[in-house]
């Protein structure tokens, strides 16, 4: 799947300019950015849940257009919403 | 450099995404909980977004180290606004393909959901490549079609058997009290649970029914 974007390289490579900064700015810079650390979330939700689950959304024709789409494509399928009421399992397929 | 978030390997579409990362993509996510929703502000939100894309370039870019430095000739606060993350977002050349997965819109407060998602808008418009996946109640489904400019696609989830019951087999599986569970109650669990007429499987409902 990773294939289909192969051709697409060049399209937003324009280069960026970075600035060599001291570690411990580094740091500071990335803290500044934003406190939040959603990592720790994602990890807890990785440890409750059941492996296999929710696989069959990877098989969907909307998430293979949505995740396939090239970049030349139009973007009317750049985002895809999963909808469901609570206690489905939303989080556990993200 | 290991994303963050792909180190853990235990997710669906996240891990999906991360297994193909390497060179091309730079996957970002964001839980909100409304229970955290003081500290979920849109420019928190933005900004940890922005945070994760930054982390992944090997070095932080220019743009980012000189508002850095502006800032830190102000007065008290961070300095920080939606406006300045998405310019930040701009000047950073996405050499990498960006997915953003972002969980339960709907538990983000409805005046801070408006800027968040205004702010998606704008970062697929500067930058076309980007993939935006996201989970919520169906009840802002309208929202998101209506902010996002009917670019998105909708799917519902729904518990399947096949879930429920690999659900059922691992909690019994996992059971911290086996001495009180016989095996005719383990087999009216299997048989009973996934027959009964509810989407809260995976949530605490099945939970509490086993506890």
């Amino acid at each position: 799947m990773s294939q289909s974007f192969s051709n697409n390289n060049n399209s937003f490579n324009i280069g960026n300019t970075f600035n060599y900064t001291a570690p411990d700015d580094e740091a500071k810079i990335l803290a500044w950015l934003s406190p939040v650390e959603p990592w720790v979330r994602h990890r807890d939700i990785g440890t409750d849940r059941v492996d296999g689950i929710g696989a069959w959304l990877l098989e969907t024709r909307e998430f293979r257009r949505w995740h396939d789409a090239t970049r030349e494509d139009e973007s009317n399928h750049a985002t895809l919403f999963c909808d469901g009421n609570p206690g489905v399992g939303k989080s556990y397929i993200m | 450099m290991v994303l963050l978030i792909c180190r853990d390997n235990s997710s669906l579409v996240i891990d999906r995404l991360c297994d193909e990362a390497g060179e091309e993509n730079a996957v970002m996510c964001f839980y909100f909980d409304f229970a955290a929703r003081n500290e979920q502000s849109p420019v928190n939100m933005l900004g940890s977004l922005l945070r994760q894309l930054v982390s992944e370039l090997g070095g932080i870019p220019e743009a980012v180290v000189q508002d850095f430095r502006k800032q830190r000739k102000g007065i008290g606060g961070r300095g920080l606004q939606v406006a300045g993350i998405l310019k930040m977002f701009q000047a950073i050349t996405a050499t990498k393909r960006m997915f953003i997965c972002v969980d339960a819109l709907d538990e983000c407060v409805p005046e801070h959901r408006m800027v968040v998602l205004e702010s998606l808008r704008q970062i697929l418009q500067g930058s076309p490549g980007t993939r935006i996946f996201m989970t919520g109640r169906p009840q802002v489904r309208s929202e998101v079609e209506k902010r996002l400019d009917g670019a998105a696609v909708f799917i519902s989830i729904q518990p399947t058997e096949d879930g429920v019951m690999g659900y059922l087999r691992d909690k019994l599986r996992n059971d911290t009290t086996p001495e009180i569970m016989s095996s005719a109650l383990e087999a009216e669990i299997m048989k009973s649970l996934p027959e009964i007429n509810s989407e809260t499987y995976v949530g605490a409902s099945a939970k509490e029914k086993l506890a």
